[in-house]
Order: structure tokens, then sequence, then C-alpha cells
């Protein structure tokens, strides 16, 4: 089902020789419970956890003058998948013309990108960072705008490199997901000179006979290390480790100091101004404070901002031909955190500095003071190209 | 020019800047006497307007703070009018343009109302500010003598930079958001052209039949005709140890002759010296850190360089093109005017 709401549509400063048309097209799927996304056991919220909506209208809202000038006219729809229809059939709809934002849960997720790539239709992960996605996902029309869990955890090792905190032990949980995030961070603090004094499981148990698994300063005891490193993807224990492990050192990862792409609080790079728009834009659901974009809405705005800043960088006028802009190195996008982003063309990831926040300050951009990278500023952050399975073009 | 206190705040419009003067404070103005502002060893004072402290600094050319001033809420953009020594300021968080006459350093007036109020440029032939309303998505024209608002000028999101060109004909504001130049005309204020630009134009500046627009995450100056509005020309940068993603450039300014040009680099922590003929590079300076505001004294042989994240101004001396001093501002200095 298609729901027509926002159209943008005026030539009035036209001055292109050609008018050419951008649909966003944001899929959800009818059977993800949203309710219970992001809550602990106790149902309190640990993982903000919003639909990208919002973000992907306050890039159009952002776009309009340029997009009025130019004479694009830009439309979103929201495309709520059915779980008993076929994929193929229900995307049918679409044209060149549209660009997909994912806004799916994990197999869903790969699933769409899959038909949506043999359909050749522009489509854009925007929620998923798991690292082997960018290698199983290697696909000529699917792109990834959230960052990968190594390009997280290359930004944590760099920054405790930086820092001198390099005796790392690594607290984690018990899931698949924990474990498969846990090799990543482990690769990236080898990378970059970290060692790890040891890997621990936690376990949510209080039975006495887990002492040792559940009760912090028994996991975090009996070692000597500057740092403790979590990983908790459910965030339902690690929030407790901070000012109760053995020794008196941080708590970074998941938790403590995390690696984020977006935070409310940052001061500088015309964040500040970013930030009161995505609060305030729509006069009728106006947000607090502390609210901001999530990782997830930040990639779904950076999709469609990167789209409209192509019309800056590569001054063709109006030419919107999707997939030529995402393959085409002059498409950049002011991604207000001081360095422009771009697509790395080996895996379709968009590159991007990462921001190392504590709760209500960023203390750290990284990529950090030098670690330089031979090409690129900020390729030292995630899968570089030698080493990436998947190898586009 | 006298330094002496601001007490009566009798002719100031606002009850507000009345209290704020108050807390203005002058703990170097009595180490150093009123006598260095007219001394005639220093031919120039240049004013600081530090955003985050909220004050003026006003230092000698040898770059010794000679008063501190405290007028408004985050003071930034700033221009003179310098037939009868006015200093218009823009307070961004009290959304209000300050008057201030340099000859008795006290404010004038207040022309309140202009939210967001960020860079200003003024023509001085026709009595005329333009300044950028950032957040408001907007420029304002107003007349300096009148106060009243001849216009207001839609723009994109994020308005910055603002010139006019020499006979005023047209204005041109920057949305930084947008990446587009509006240029408006100067006698109806029609909107006649959209420039676009590379990402996140920030400061213009006009030459000859020329427009400068530093594109801050494009890492380059683009160079528009006045005349046709077509783009004829860009200049890159590439000091030394930087990647181009890593230079922002934000102020242009021009020397007297206008055949040279200075950029403030940003986070490349670089001034950049060019021939704005030629459109060759000519040096770049090292400097404190995130340069962003310039200012050249009358004679032209000082720049000024505020370094935003340092706190502090780089004193360049342009003829060696060697920095003679540096010197502490206010927190985050954002704007740099030289008095003759």
């Amino acid at each position: 089902m298609l729901h027509y709401f926002v159209v943008l549509l005026t030539l009035l400063f036209s001055t292109a020789a050609h008018s050419s048309s951008l649909e966003i097209i944001v899929v959800t799927s009818a059977a993800e419970n949203r309710l219970s996304a992001g809550k602990s056991f106790a149902g309190i919220t640990v993982k903000p956890h919003r639909p990208v909506l919002r973000a992907v209208e306050l890039a159009v809202f952002e776009s309009s003058t340029l997009f009025e000038t130019l004479g694009v006219d830009v439309a979103i729809r929201q495309l709520e998948l059915k779980p008993e229809v076929d994929v193929q059939e229900q995307l049918k709809a679409l044209t060149p013309a549209s660009l997909i934002v994912l806004d799916l849960p994990l197999d869903t997720m790969e699933q769409v990108a899959s038909v949506a790539d043999q359909m050749k239709l522009v489509a854009f992960n925007v929620r998923h960072s798991d690292s082997r996605l960018r290698d199983s996902l290697c696909l000529d029309y699917v792109f990834h705008s959230i960052p990968s869990d190594r390009m997280y955890f290359d930004a944590l090792g760099q920054f405790l490199v930086h820092r001198g905190w390099r005796k790392v032990l690594v607290v984690q949980g018990p899931s698949q997901r924990d474990s498969d995030r846990a090799v990543s961070l482990i690769e990236s603090l080898k990378k970059f000179g970290a060692s790890v004094v040891d890997q621990r499981v936690f376990s949510l148990s209080h039975h006495p006979d887990d002492r040792d698994k559940n009760r912090p300063g028994f996991l975090t005891g009996g070692i000597s290390y500057d740092v403790v490193a979590v990983i908790d993807s459910n965030k339902d224990y690690g929030r407790y480790l901070q000012y109760s492990t053995r020794s008196a050192r941080p708590v970074v990862g998941d938790v403590g100091l995390t690696p984020v792409s977006w935070h409310f609080a940052l001061e500088r790079y015309g964040a500040p101004q970013l930030n009161e728009r995505y609060r305030n834009f729509k006069k009728n659901e106006l947000l607090g404070p502390q609210v901001a974009m999530t990782d997830a809405e930040f990639a779904a705005w950076s999709a469609v901002k990167l789209i409209t800043n192509s019309l800056n960088t590569r001054q063709s006028e109006a030419e919107l031909d999707l997939i030529s802009v995402l393959t085409d190195p002059a498409s950049q996008v002011d991604l207000y955190k001081g360095t422009r982003g771009s697509i790395r063309h080996w895996n379709h990831q968009l590159r991007q500095p990462i921001l190392l926040a504590a709760p209500q300050a960023v203390i750290a951009v990284a990529p950090m003071p030098k670690f330089l990278h031979p090409k690129h500023y900020v390729d030292t952050l995630g899968l570089d190209e030698p080493e990436s399975k998947c190898q586009l073009q | 020019m006298n330094t002496g206190k601001v007490t009566d705040s009798s002719r100031i419009h606002s009850h507000r800047l009345g209290r704020m003067l108050a807390f203005c404070f002058f703990a170097l103005s009595s180490l150093f006497g009123p006598v260095m502002l007219g001394a005639p060893v220093v031919a120039a004072t240049a004013v600081i307007s530090n955003e985050r402290s909220g004050d003026l600094v006003f230092m000698n050319e040898s770059g010794e703070t000679i008063e501190v001033m405290k007028l408004c809420n985050r003071p930034r953009g700033m221009a003179q009018r310098k037939s009868d020594g006015i200093l218009y300021i823009a307070c961004s968080d009290d959304g209000e343009v300050i008057e201030f006459d340099l000859a008795t350093m006290e404010p004038e007036r207040v022309f309140a109302g202009l939210p967001g109020a960020m860079s200003l440029a003024i023509h001085e032939p026709s009595n005329r500010l333009v300044i950028s309303n950032e957040g408001a998505s907007k420029a304002t024209v107003l007349n300096t003598i009148s106060g009243e608002v001849l216009a207001t000028l839609p723009t994109g999101h994020e308005p910055d930079g603002v010139a006019l060109t020499v006979d005023g004909s047209l204005i041109f504001v920057a949305s930084e958001n947008a990446g587009i130049v509006h240029v408006f005309d100067g006698t109806t204020y029609e909107p006649v052209k959209r420039l676009i630009t590379n990402l996140r134009p920030r400061r213009l500046a006009v030459r000859d039949k020329e427009l400068w627009v530093s594109s801050e995450m494009g890492s380059r100056v683009e160079i528009f005709s006045t005349a046709s509005f077509a783009k004829t020309d860009e200049i890159l940068f590439a000091p030394r140890g930087f990647r181009s993603e890593q230079l922002t450039p934000v102020d242009i300014l021009f020397d007297q002759s206008q055949t040279t040009a200075f950029v403030a680099l940003g986070s490349a922590n670089h001034v950049v010296i060019v021939d704005a003929v030629k459109r060759e590079i000519i040096k770049y300076i090292l400097v404190g850190r995130r340069p962003w505001g310039l200012g050249l004294t009358p004679d032209g042989e000082r720049l000024f360089v505020l370094n935003g994240l340092s706190d502090d101004v780089t004193i360049i001396d342009v003829d060696s093109k060697r920095p003679v001093r540096t010197s502490r501002t206010g927190l985050v200095p954002h704007s740099v005017e030289i008095l003759n």
C-alpha cells in the first residue's frame, strides 16, 4: 500500500534546462513489533528506536531550496511490506528514480535489498552495522549509510591507543550478535596496537553459581587493565558496569564512552543548527532539547543529503540518475561532522568521521590525530579496500 | 578617540543594554591608560568580537589589549561605517544589531527584531546594512539612518556570508545548508539568481566583477562573474601535511588593490595568501587553531587572523609573510574590524 503524503514541486525559480524527479521510498515491515524495540526486560527504553521517516522528511525539508532552484520534483512515500506478499510484487511500482530507504529488521532488510538489486533499484541499509553485511550484501545497487561495526570499533581503538589506554579487558554478552561484534572489536584493537588482556562473558543470571559472571566486581577482578570495553548489544547489563568495576577504570563500548555517528551535544561543524532543525522543523511535532537523530535516522538523512549535495559537488545541473550519482567519486555530502562524506566504491559504505561520545558530550571525533591513511583521511575507519572481501567495480 | 568609561547609558534605546553596560570591565585600560588608542606609534586598532565570552576586545597593532567591553550576547559579525566612525555589531543571541559610536565609545542605537543576526555587510553610499539571520533562513536590509527595514530576503537554511557590489546594485547571501548563493536586486530586492556552489558556502567577497565564495566543506574558493553569474574559476588549496577534506576555508579578504587575497583555512590551521589575478597560491602561513575571521590594517601591513579554537589572534606581517605575534583574545573570537 502506498501513501503519498509529502509532495514538493515547484518550478518557480527553475534555471535548469530539464527537470528531474526523486522519489524516496521508506520501506518498513508490517511484521516488525516496534513497541518493544530498544526496551530492556523491565520495559525501560535503553536504545531510542524511532522510524527513520522524520529524518528523511528533514533531509527533504533541507533540500527544498536547491531542488526548487534546479527544478527537481521530490516526493516521500512510505511502503509497508506485507510479509505474506511477494517482495518483488510489492516493489514493482518503483522506478529508477526511486531511492529506497530500508527501515527494516535484519532478515527482511537482507531479503529486500537483494530483490531491489535484482530489479536495479537503489537501496540504502540505514539500520544495520553488522560488518558481515558489507561483504555479504556486495551488490551493485545496495549502499550502507550507517557505519559498520568495524568503523565504530576502529574509532574506539584509535581513541584508546591515542589516550595510551592499551590494556583492554573485553566483557561481552552471551548472544551470537555480541560474539560477532566482540570479534570485530578485538580485530580493531589489535589493528591499532592495543592488547586484549582477557575476554569475559557476562551472564544475566543471579544464581550464586554464576556470580563470577554476574557480579561486576568479580567479572572485572583478578587482572590488570587500563579500560573495560563492553559489548552488550541489548544494553541490558553493561550499563551496570560503570562505577562497579574491580579497578577504578573507565568503561567504553556499548556504555560509557560510545562510538556513534551522531549526537545531540556535538558543538561544532554546524551540528547545533542541524540538531535544532531536527527538533523543530515539524511545528506540530516538536521534540525535546536533548533529542537527536539516532544513528539509523542520521544514516537515512545522510543518504538523501548525499543525493542532494551531489548537485552541488558534481555541478551537473539537475542530473539525478541515482546509480551514476552514487558511483561518482565527485558525489560528496556535508555531514555536519567537519569532514565531508562519500561512498567507498569497493563495498558501497558511506565513509564518515565517527564521534566518541559520553552521555552529555562528544569527547573526540575519529579519525584520531596521527592515524593516517595513504589515500583518504577517514579510511583508517572500517574495512579498507585491500581488506574488503567485497570488491565492487 | 577616547576610551573613558561608558557610564552614561541614557542615549541607549534598550534598557537591557544599559544593564549590560554595568558589566563592562576595563582591567587593561587602567594599565595602558586612555592614550594608547590614539597614540601615534600604533596606527590602527582592531576590534575583535568573541562569541563565547560575549565581549569585544580592543587591541592595538602590536597585539596588546587596550580594553574589553561586554555589550551583548554572542557578538559575531561586524561592519564599519568609516565616514563617521560607526561600528555595527551583530548580537546573535539577542537578535539585535548595535550601532556603536567609536568616537564616544558608546552604543548609540539598538536595532531589534533581527533573530540570529550573524554576518553584516555595509553599503555606505546608500546607508544600507545587510544582515544574515541564521536560523530564520533570511537576510534583512536595514536603512541605518531611519532604522527602517527596507527588505526581508528569503534564503535557504543557515544563511551566513553577505556582500554587495560596489555600486550596491546586487546583494549576495550565502546559504550554507542549501549550497546556494542567493542574488538579489539591490533596488527592488527581487531575487535575481541562485548560484549553485560547492558544499557549505560560508563567506563572500567582491572584487572587480567577481564574487568569491568560500566553500567550507568543498575545501575551495569558487569565483563567479557578477555580470553573467557563471562560475568562472576556482582555487584549490594544498598546504603541506593536509588532505583536501581537512581544508575548511571561511573568511576571504582582499587587500586595498584587490590583487591579493587572504583566505583562512579553518581546520587546516593555516591562512593562505593568493594572487587574486593569476589565481596562484603565494604562501601558506601556519597560525592558531581553526582560523576563521580576518582583518587587514588600512596600510595593508598587518593581517589579523582569528583562531576560533585557540582563543587567540595571529598578527602577520604582510611584507615578510611571517607571523609577528600571537595574542590572547576572548573566548571563540569570531570577527575582527580594524579601525583607522
